[in-house]
């Protein structure tokens, strides 16, 4: 439970964040990591003595919602995670200050031999303005730099046009920091936050743009929120939103420690934005009529956006473990 | 533990009151009494009574009202524990949930001090049972278009008209009773609640059969009926104005126990099938995998709508339609559940065991009641209708 203090201390980070984001649209992406650093965003879930605010997901959850409400093309969701797991590294508190830059490839995993990495990883958003990339091991992960020889970048055919998703090739890579598997589950617990909230964050803003187009346009001598239809299909993505923000409100009251609960109602969370969050935008766009299909509206790059995210995040592989799950504790 | 007897300790709150209920409720539920159990049988009227009144007595009804009305005084931290847990349990629904969770928080915010001291602590004891006089023929959804007419008569509101889908009214003492004291043409304005005795001269009631077979409802068909000045609720043109802003958080604190209730159907559900060869076969199956991990995922949305709103209100702010919301939701989500239910179980092997046997008894009936519940209370285009005028706040629109 937060109290009214902390309350007003999200929502001035949250607002610090949108208009950082606004900053950020006319920016290359070193100059939107020094931007972001300065707003102190890149390291709110690094601790203090790696350069960051050693804040929780609660502080992070209203930034990465104001991030995608906005469409920030920078990866902020895992260079937040990143500062924070590779804190004992001196990459850590140079993410955190917006010296280097780095994503995720979340899916694939790179196979090691003689300490060199190898094969192609997948779905790393915005690779191709970073420093450095992270990659799955069978145990842990390991940073390696993009410049480095024996790693290429390749179009990974995703659909997000903000943060564009990016292959990782490696072919004798040589790694420049590991972290272990138990820092990269916490890595991955704190990502399904993080992920509905993004996801939250972009059906809100696509949610308002309805209201306003639909209070805006007439059709048939009436504005076309007069239509019952279409108030209703409206409050069926206010029933999306708001269950996003529930289930975020119950991952953020449990504590991360607690494991019989925390890491279920994380996976719920996300498995739930994964189900409504695609689909109330797709009803936003839905009511914008043909303007909803054009490229200017940028109802489009939300639902590019949340399609990515959530394929990152793996939604197959979260529902078939929530099954799992189940199964086991009904046994 | 002699659950005739058993009474909620004093100064109890918190966990220590998760403690109390939860041993209170493993020693005193009579284990016929759960649905999920093969040797279930619903209880019978006078049954449901007495369990009903022991509950009250060990502080797990009228949790929040206070003592001085029969009460326990306690916080809605308390109401959601003891929600909670009822829930976690297949319990019978109550018999007075109408009583409870609506005439009961009505008459705590209107009623006088006198129809307090009348009214409640017969309630919770289970003396006096309550029906809900509010739908009529021509008046459903749309209240504005009710009826029933209430003239003064003296000592006496004369009362005239008829109501349907008067639930529980075939065994109810007392009706909240929705009446107009007005001309038609007032619409929402001179609507009068009263609290109608059941055996006064006038009032006729012919049962319903409804979806599960069962008479759970009726009409409720009245005649001059003679009611005392004393059984009318509120001032004559503002006690529905004000019914309504109650309601408005009863949609939020009634029937708490539903997420955690479902959680209990679901674990059934699973648990059933393990018990059958060809159901087993069927927890293999992705599809079905993919639906059974859409319920927990709505099972965990719904106590991220309910539990927030709790602190909301333990902290003393207003939450709105937000009970719209929850609503709509847990209705939809538990309809698609029975439904996935009554297809699974569908499948067991013709010679599946009592436990199987049981689950389908259960679930057959789950998926027919489980249509009502996106149409009383008010249906889900009415909560859509809520949800767009007053938690978007959508202009009208000319």
């Amino acid at each position: 439970m937060t109290g009214a203090g902390e309350h007003a201390d999200l929502a001035a980070f949250a607002a610090t964040a949108a208009h950082a984001v606004r900053a950020c649209a006319a920016l290359a992406p070193p100059a939107q990591a020094r931007l972001l650093a300065e707003a102190g965003l890149l390291g709110i879930l690094a601790p203090e003595a790696a350069g960051g605010l050693g804040l929780d997901l609660h502080h992070a959850v209203p930034v990465i919602a104001a991030a995608a409400a906005g469409l920030l093309g920078f990866p902020l969701a895992e260079t937040m995670l990143l500062a924070a797991a590779l804190a004992d590294h001196p990459a850590g508190p140079a993410l955190a200050a917006g010296t280097m830059t780095a994503t995720i490839a979340w899916a694939g995993m790179a196979a090691r031999s003689g300490g060199r990495l190898h094969g192609p990883v997948g779905r790393a958003p915005a690779a191709a303005g970073c420093d450095a990339v992270l990659v799955r091991l069978a145990e842990g992960a390991a940073l390696v730099r993009l410049d480095a020889p024996g790693v290429t970048l390749r179009d990974g055919l995703g659909i997000d046009v903000d943060a564009p998703e990016f292959d990782v090739v490696l072919d004798g890579a040589a790694p420049v920091a590991e972290i272990g598997a138990g820092a990269c589950a916490r890595l991955d617990a704190d990502a399904l936050v993080l992920r509905t909230a993004a996801i939250m964050g972009s059906a809100e803003t696509c949610l308002a743009m309805a209201a306003e187009h639909t209070a805006a346009r007439r059709q048939f001598g009436r504005r076309l929120v007069a239509f019952q239809a279409l108030r209703h299909a409206m409050a069926r993505q206010k029933l999306a939103v708001e269950s996003l923000r529930g289930a975020l409100a119950r991952c953020l009251d449990l504590a991360p420690e607690d494991e019989l609960e925390a890491l279920p109602a994380r996976q719920a969370a996300f498995a739930a934005a994964a189900r409504l969050g695609p689909a109330a935008i797709e009803s936003a766009l839905q009511l914008h009529g043909g303007m909803g299909f054009t490229w200017d509206l940028p109802l489009h790059r939300h639902l590019r956006r949340v399609r990515s995210v959530e394929a990152q995040g793996d939604a197959p592989g979260i529902h078939a473990a929530i099954a799992a799950a189940l199964l086991d504790t009904n046994a | 533990m002699d659950t005739d007897t058993a009474t909620l300790p004093l100064g109890l709150s918190g966990d220590a009151y998760r403690a109390h209920v939860r041993r209170w409720l493993a020693a005193a539920v009579p284990p016929g009494f759960l649905a999920d159990r093969p040797e279930h049988r619903p209880p019978t009227l006078d049954q449901a009574r007495a369990w009903e009144a022991a509950m009250h007595r060990a502080g797990l009804a009228g949790i929040t009202w206070p003592a001085e009305y029969g009460g326990h005084g306690l916080t809605l931290r308390e109401h959601l524990i003891a929600n909670q847990e009822i829930g976690r349990l297949a319990l019978p629904e109550s018999v007075n949930s109408l009583g409870k969770e609506l005439a009961g928080p009505i008459i705590l915010a209107i009623g006088t001090e006198a129809q307090k001291h009348r009214y409640l602590r017969p309630l919770l004891e289970m003396r006096e049972i309550w029906c809900q006089g509010f739908s009529e023929p021509e008046a459903g959804s749309d209240l504005a278009g009710l009826r029933t007419r209430a003239v003064r008569d003296g000592d006496v509101w004369r009362v005239s008209g008829q109501k349907v889908w008067t639930s529980a009214s075939p065994y109810a003492q007392r009706c909240l009773l929705l009446a107009r004291t007005g001309p038609l043409e007032d619409r929402h304005r001179g609507l009068a609640l009263f609290a109608m005795r059941m055996d006064l001269p006038g009032v006729t009631v012919r049962g319903i059969r409804q979806i599960d077979g069962k008479e759970g409802f009726a009409e409720v068909f009245l005649d001059n009926v003679p009611i005392p000045h004393e059984d009318a609720l509120g001032a004559p043109d503002e006690g529905w104005a004000t019914a309504i802003r109650v309601l408005g958080i009863e949609r939020a604190t009634n029937r708490m126990y539903r997420a955690w209730r479902f959680e209990n159907e679901l674990a059934h559900l699973v648990r059933a099938c393990r018990a059958d060869a060809a159901l087993r076969r069927l927890l293999e199956d992705g599809g079905y995998r993919r639906r059974l991990a859409d319920t927990v995922v709505d099972i965990a949305v719904l106590k991220g709508l309910v539990e927030p709103a709790v602190a909301t209100l333990l902290a003393g702010q207003p939450i709105g339609a937000r009970g719209s919301l929850m609503k709509l939701h847990w209705s939809e989500a538990h309809q698609r559940f029975a439904a996935l239910a009554l297809e699974m179980l569908g499948q067991a092997s013709p010679g599946a065991g009592a436990e199987v046997r049981a689950a389908r008894a259960r679930f057959n009936d789950l998926y027919m009641r489980a249509r009502a519940e996106t149409i009383y209370a008010g249906t889900s285009e009415i909560q859509l209708g809520i949800i767009a005028d007053r938690i978007l706040q959508l202009p009208r629109g000319e």
